[in-house]
């Protein structure tokens, strides 16, 4: 009884990741761990729910789990590599992949996910293969379209792109990442209207959505030069990693106040005022910043409640 | 029994006196060591955080690393080593430099657990009045101390 439980569960749990629904699907999978502890999948599918709802230290563990419980399940190499990804530890995340891959040579997802680590590496043209094998498995295969899409528009193979993501969008047109590849394509394309359309589509479907966020902030730069660059340094700011923003305003910190004391030591008093209240702008607005991130956004998406994951 | 997931608070009693960990960093740069630390360590025991421990031991470091750099500064001042304001300040920017580093990182590992509390529903109490108060007892504190070594250990980031 609790194994067809645990199953479906997981079925639903799927389904509720495809739609980035991460919070539904956390809470499916807790009651599918609640009846059974010990499942490999159940641990690993969570891992790749918190991965979405950016709970990167809660995957991370979860990953690592349904690894212990089945080392050797591809669905579990596959979560972990996602993980491992989302932690910039491109290296580890290949040889989970490779293992997925290694495991089942049919698995669509795998090849996708293979794809996206190959690009981070600055691989496009090993993505590119990986994509359109996944494509010959499964031609409408809507997450390896959006990849794919992704890849040209690096390289620059605009008119490519856009074919790849007109032909996802008509197999899934409610799907998020497609809408933001599409809103980026449109956006080097000149057509901002349309870019906007397509990242507030975006952004009403998952308002944590890092790619989304990026789109708004590059349409924002686009229509505006001073705002522009107001949106383009949080962007900066919110795309690194934790440790990044750390070394980014400690760095900071450390920069300017050395030049407050050389400004001292050289006896230049009013430079070192100015580097003084330089400082306490900025720390005043690093402060500020996320709620007038949050309130101008609300603004822009005035039809919109931002979910409380936001 | 029901699952739970590795990153989710357990509920305490002291859950109604949690802060947002930005909170403790604030107190970090304008009120001092001496409230920042003890309030980040409370802040993960009343939240119920599952990385309290380890954000109790990076407050053990902050404080033992502070320590250390007070005894390393009063071996250089007695020495006549450090004989500048210039020598000063590039010292005391260490030490600032430390605590706020150490500081950001913490915030970090506690907001993590944090957001899912909060998610979750739980009380957060403000802390702009904490903060007020500390600023002030920092003050008089500061002023009362003349000793280098006691004011590199209890004075903030900034």
């Amino acid at each position: 009884m609790d194994d067809r439980q645990v199953s479906m569960l997981l079925q639903q749990a799927d389904r509720a990741r495809a739609d980035h629904q991460w919070s539904h699907a956390i809470d499916l999978l807790r009651r599918a761990l609640s009846l059974d502890p010990d499942h490999p999948r159940a641990h690993a599918s969570l891992a790749l729910a918190l991965l979405g709802a950016q709970r990167l230290h809660g995957a991370t563990i979860e990953a690592g789990m349904a690894l212990a419980f089945d080392g050797n399940d591809s669905f579990c190499h596959y979560a972990a590599a996602a993980v491992k990804m989302a932690e910039r530890k491109l290296g580890d995340a290949w040889e989970h992949c490779l293992v997925a891959l290694q495991a089942d040579s049919t698995d669509v997802d795998a090849h996708v996910l293979g794809a996206r680590i190959q690009k981070m590496q600055g691989q496009p043209a090993a993505a590119r293969e990986l994509l359109h094998r996944a494509l010959e498995l499964q031609p409408s295969h809507v997450d390896a379209l959006t990849a794919l899409a992704r890849v040209e528009l690096d390289t620059g193979q605009l008119a490519e792109a856009a074919r790849v993501i007109d032909t996802a969008l008509t197999t899934e047109p409610g799907n998020v990442d497609a809408h933001v590849i599409a809103g980026f394509i449109a956006l080097r394309q000149g057509d901002v209207a349309a870019a906007e359309t397509h990242g507030r589509f975006a952004l009403t479907q998952d308002a944590v959505d890092r790619d989304a966020l990026a789109l708004w902030s590059a349409i924002k730069a686009r229509k505006s030069w001073s705002l522009g660059l107001w949106w383009r340094m949080n962007a900066f700011v919110s795309m690194r990693t934790e440790a990044g923003q750390l070394a980014l305003l400690v760095g900071s910190f450390v920069a300017i106040s050395l030049l407050e004391i050389l400004a001292g030591a050289f006896d230049l008093d009013a430079l070192e005022r100015l580097l003084s209240w330089a400082w306490l702008g900025f720390c005043a607005y690093t402060w500020v910043a996320p709620s007038i991130f949050r309130r101008m956004l609300e603004a822009d998406l005035k039809s919109v409640v931002l979910d409380r994951e936001f | 029994m029901t699952y739970t997931i590795p990153d989710e608070p357990t509920k305490t009693r002291w859950g109604h006196l949690v802060v947002r960990p930005s909170g403790p960093l604030l107190a970090a740069m304008l009120c001092g060591s001496w409230m920042a630390w003890p309030w980040f360590v409370w802040n993960a025991i009343a939240m119920g955080s599952p990385t309290r421990r380890k954000e109790i031991a990076m407050c053990g470091v902050a404080i033992a690393g502070t320590v250390a750099m007070a005894f390393l500064f009063v071996y250089l001042w007695d020495r006549d080593i450090i004989d500048s304001t210039t020598g000063v300040r590039l010292f005391a920017l260490g030490v600032a430099t430390w605590k706020l580093g150490m500081a950001y990182a913490i915030e970090t590992v506690q907001s993590r657990t944090f957001h899912v509390y909060e998610y979750y529903g739980g009380a957060v109490q403000s802390h702009y009045r904490v903060i007020t108060v500390g600023y002030f007892v920092g003050y008089i504190l500061l002023a009362g101390i003349t000793d280098p070594f006691w004011v590199i250990i209890i004075a903030g980031g900034l």
